[in-house]
């Protein structure tokens, strides 16, 4: 019985840890989502209770109707998109054959790989700005794409590789047996048991390109191919500070994001592969 | 010239000629199949049309074009354009050389076939080898011409860089030419110019110092709460987990511009929170002392980055066969015991590289960084090098680049970053054990 007890007591303290622990996680959320409906502009005047100022839709209808705001979202979503897609593919793709197939240079290339994604990409970003030009996609959504998807693939490839190590070569060789090809074996073997990763490197190279900035700054000119990172940054500048503004903004982004993250942690933490595994 | 082959291996050295002297040449001649060898000579043709082109290129490429002072800005030589294609070229020609050598490899492993057949294969048999021995090849293409076009001819270029004088203000092009300069741009930062020593040195010292205590709290914050977060007996797990997902939900950019206001110095809702509530007399300079905002970097760095290493460990840790579990149930082994020999090692041992890779990405965490501080607080150095108290060595590439114009240094920077983590990189690569175990 005290030894009962004692495991309550543990699990309390554990509670409370963890209730304290969010709380500190929340505080810069909950406070943005206040700014977000408080009346003002600027982070000094406002009230250092949340929801202290009162409340107002006025930012949000500022953000639709005098700033290009929809335009940025929906170009930050397309080059989001397009990136995870492709990453997807891409990285799987090179993930499976890195795993199950040996050939010339193998080693080194995996190498190679591990060094490359040691640079973050800006560091070439003077000659990517020079093919870009070459190659016409300046100032377009898919030369961004481009870009961040060559930057993915480095990183993910090792990510899946080591993933699609775990599962058995056994499951790939007894479908070859009954006649399955390397592609059919990828698209029903591999891809579903490592689904797990799979969406894992969705949801990363999903949300990057929602944070970067360097790269939309460099390439995008045109008002009407903004991101949401290059418009967000400009409320919150040296010269002008906009906090609310940019707490809607912000706001508008992070809901879906929430939402999709909440939706997806259980594909991701729930078992997987044990199944499909029986030797 | 002979075609018939000896089926004793004695024809090796006839087919490694023939298929050396043309690309293709050993499988059109020797093993009728000429699909393949025709895609191989049409390589090598494409090739030896495009040689004048190339050849200029290169030339290009070594002097970096010729001052014309006298001409339209439009018509003068454009160093960095000619150093470009000059590095894409070398690319080109790279894979045509290893295209050669897989060529005569795959002539040669034919012939070894033929050997033990004794006949040639038919179409249908070469076909749909070829098909099969292909996948690697399709599987991978898009990958490498990605990663060839968009990071290593960039990465390449801007190594080239570092050994020329492309800076501002004198040698920015299409006014003006650069030129190549050897090693004065590391002369100067390694010893030669005392300020950009300095300022080295302080910076390298601290992207450093960061990214091991940025990985470490992360990655331990992470693991913390995935373990504690996995026990089925904690009744609210799953809103502990939505709870703290949130800040890997919220896009960094946002975070850091909210957290950076939210510390500011003067106006900060932290500070005038803790004054009201009367913890502190006067504000404290989170992000305006040296080594305070270097702290609060790290710190702030924790709340956005032990989501990834929980979720990542969270999902690693289902993976474990819960036959494992039970037999160290079965077995009497407590909790603690199940942590250090089942879990922790099997976590470790599938997130090892991602470990690495997470260092590597915290030495090039810029946007923790430049959204944050900014690099600042200015130090005594910034004047000149523009490098502020928490910058990292790639927001002072940042800054080396877009603000100052000076490339050359930057690519200094660059090769420095290469040098510290290349040979830790393959070190820690060299110790896991997929490296050990797995077909390396």
């Amino acid at each position: 019985m005290g030894n009962k007890v004692i495991k309550r007591i543990n699990l309390t303290i554990v509670l409370v840890i963890l209730t304290i622990f969010s709380l500190g996680v929340l505080y810069p959320l909950v406070y943005v989502v206040s700014a977000a409906f408080s009346p003002g502009n600027s982070i000094a005047s406002l009230s250092i209770i949340p929801f202290g100022d009162g409340f107002t839709l006025e930012h949000f209808t500022h953000l639709f109707n005098n700033t290009n705001y929809l335009i940025w979202f929906k170009n930050t979503l397309i080059i989001a998109l397009w990136t995870s897609i492709l990453t997807i593919i891409v990285a799987s793709l090179g993930a499976y054959v890195f795993s199950r197939f040996s050939f010339t240079m193998k080693k080194s290339m995996m190498l190679l790989m591990l060094i490359l994604q040691i640079f973050p990409s800006f560091v070439g970003m003077v000659a990517i700005y020079v093919i870009l030009l070459r190659i016409k996609g300046l100032d377009t959504l898919w030369g961004l794409v481009l870009v961040y998807l060559a930057g993915n693939i480095p990183y993910n490839t090792w990510m899946v590789k080591s993933y699609v190590d775990t599962i058995p070569k056994s499951l790939d060789e007894s479908a070859r047996i009954d006649g399955a090809n390397h592609l059919h074996i990828f698209r029903k073997i591999i891809m579903p048991i490592a689904r797990p990763i799979i969406v894992f490197l969705g949801i990363t190279s999903f949300t990057a390109p929602w944070m970067d900035y360097i790269f939309p700054k460099m390439i995008l000119r045109s008002a009407d191919k903004q991101t949401l990172a290059l418009g967000l940054f400009s409320f919150v500048t040296d010269k002008k500070n906009e906090f609310t503004v940019f707490a809607a903004g912000a706001l508008l982004v992070a809901i879906p994001f929430i939402i999709f993250f909440i939706i997806t942690q259980k594909t991701m933490v729930t078992s997987f592969g044990n199944a499909a595994v029986k030797e | 010239m002979n075609t018939r082959l000896k089926e004793d291996g004695s024809s090796r050295k006839q087919i490694l000629i023939t298929s050396m002297l043309f690309m293709g040449l050993g499988h059109i001649v020797h093993f009728k199949q000429y699909i393949k060898g025709f895609f191989y000579a049409l390589f090598e043709v494409l090739i030896l049309f495009m040689l004048p082109t190339i050849l200029r290129k290169l030339n290009d490429m070594v002097t970096l074009g010729i001052m014309k002072p006298d001409l339209p800005v439009k018509e003068r030589d454009h160093s960095i354009f000619m150093l470009i294609d000059g590095v894409i070229v070398l690319a080109i020609l790279f894979i045509f050389v290893v295209v050669y050598i897989i060529s005569v490899k795959s002539a040669l492993a034919e012939y070894k076939e033929f050997c033990i057949d004794k006949r040639l294969k038919t179409n249908k048999e070469s076909i749909s080898r070829a098909l099969g021995k292909s996948f690697p090849i399709f599987g991978l293409a898009p990958s490498v011409g990605l990663i060839l076009f968009f990071v290593v001819v960039p990465l390449i270029f801007s190594a080239c860089v570092a050994f020329t004088n492309y800076s501002a203000p004198n040698n920015i092009p299409p006014n003006n030419t650069v030129d190549w300069v050897g090693m004065d741009n590391f002369v100067a930062m390694f010893g030669g110019e005392a300020v950009w020593t300095s300022a080295l040195g302080r910076v390298a010292l601290w992207t450093i110092v960061w990214a091991v205590l940025a990985t470490a709290t992360c990655y331990f914050g992470g693991l913390i709460m995935a373990v504690v977060l996995m026990d089925n007996k904690l009744k609210f797990a799953p809103i502990f987990r939505g709870v703290f997902i949130l800040p890997y939900a919220v896009p960094s950019v946002v975070s850091m511009l909210v957290w950076q206001n939210l510390l500011n110095g003067s106006f900060g809702t932290v500070n005038r929170t803790l004054m009201q509530l009367g913890w502190i007399d006067k504000a404290i300079p989170w992000l305006s002392n040296e080594w305070l905002a270097k702290f609060t970097t790290i710190l702030i760095n924790l709340w956005a980055g032990f989501p990834y290493f929980m979720l990542l460990v969270t999902g690693t840790m289902t993976a474990i066969s819960a036959d494992l579990y039970e037999a160290a149930r079965i077995d009497g082994a407590n909790k603690f015991q199940v942590f250090k020999k089942i879990t922790l090692p099997m976590v470790l041992y599938q997130t090892m590289p991602l470990i690495i890779m997470s260092f590597t990405h915290n030495i090039n965490n810029f946007g923790a960084i430049f959204f944050l501080t900014g690099g600042n607080p200015v130090v005594s150095d910034s004047t000149i090098t523009s490098a502020g108290g928490t910058d990292i060595l790639v927001t002072w590439i940042y800054k080396l680049t877009v603000n100052l114009m000076k490339y050359s240094y930057a690519s200094v920077l660059a090769i420095m970053i290469f040098i510290i983590l290349a040979p830790f990189a393959i070190f820690q690569f060299r110790r896991t054990k997929s490296y050990k175990e797995g077909e390396f």
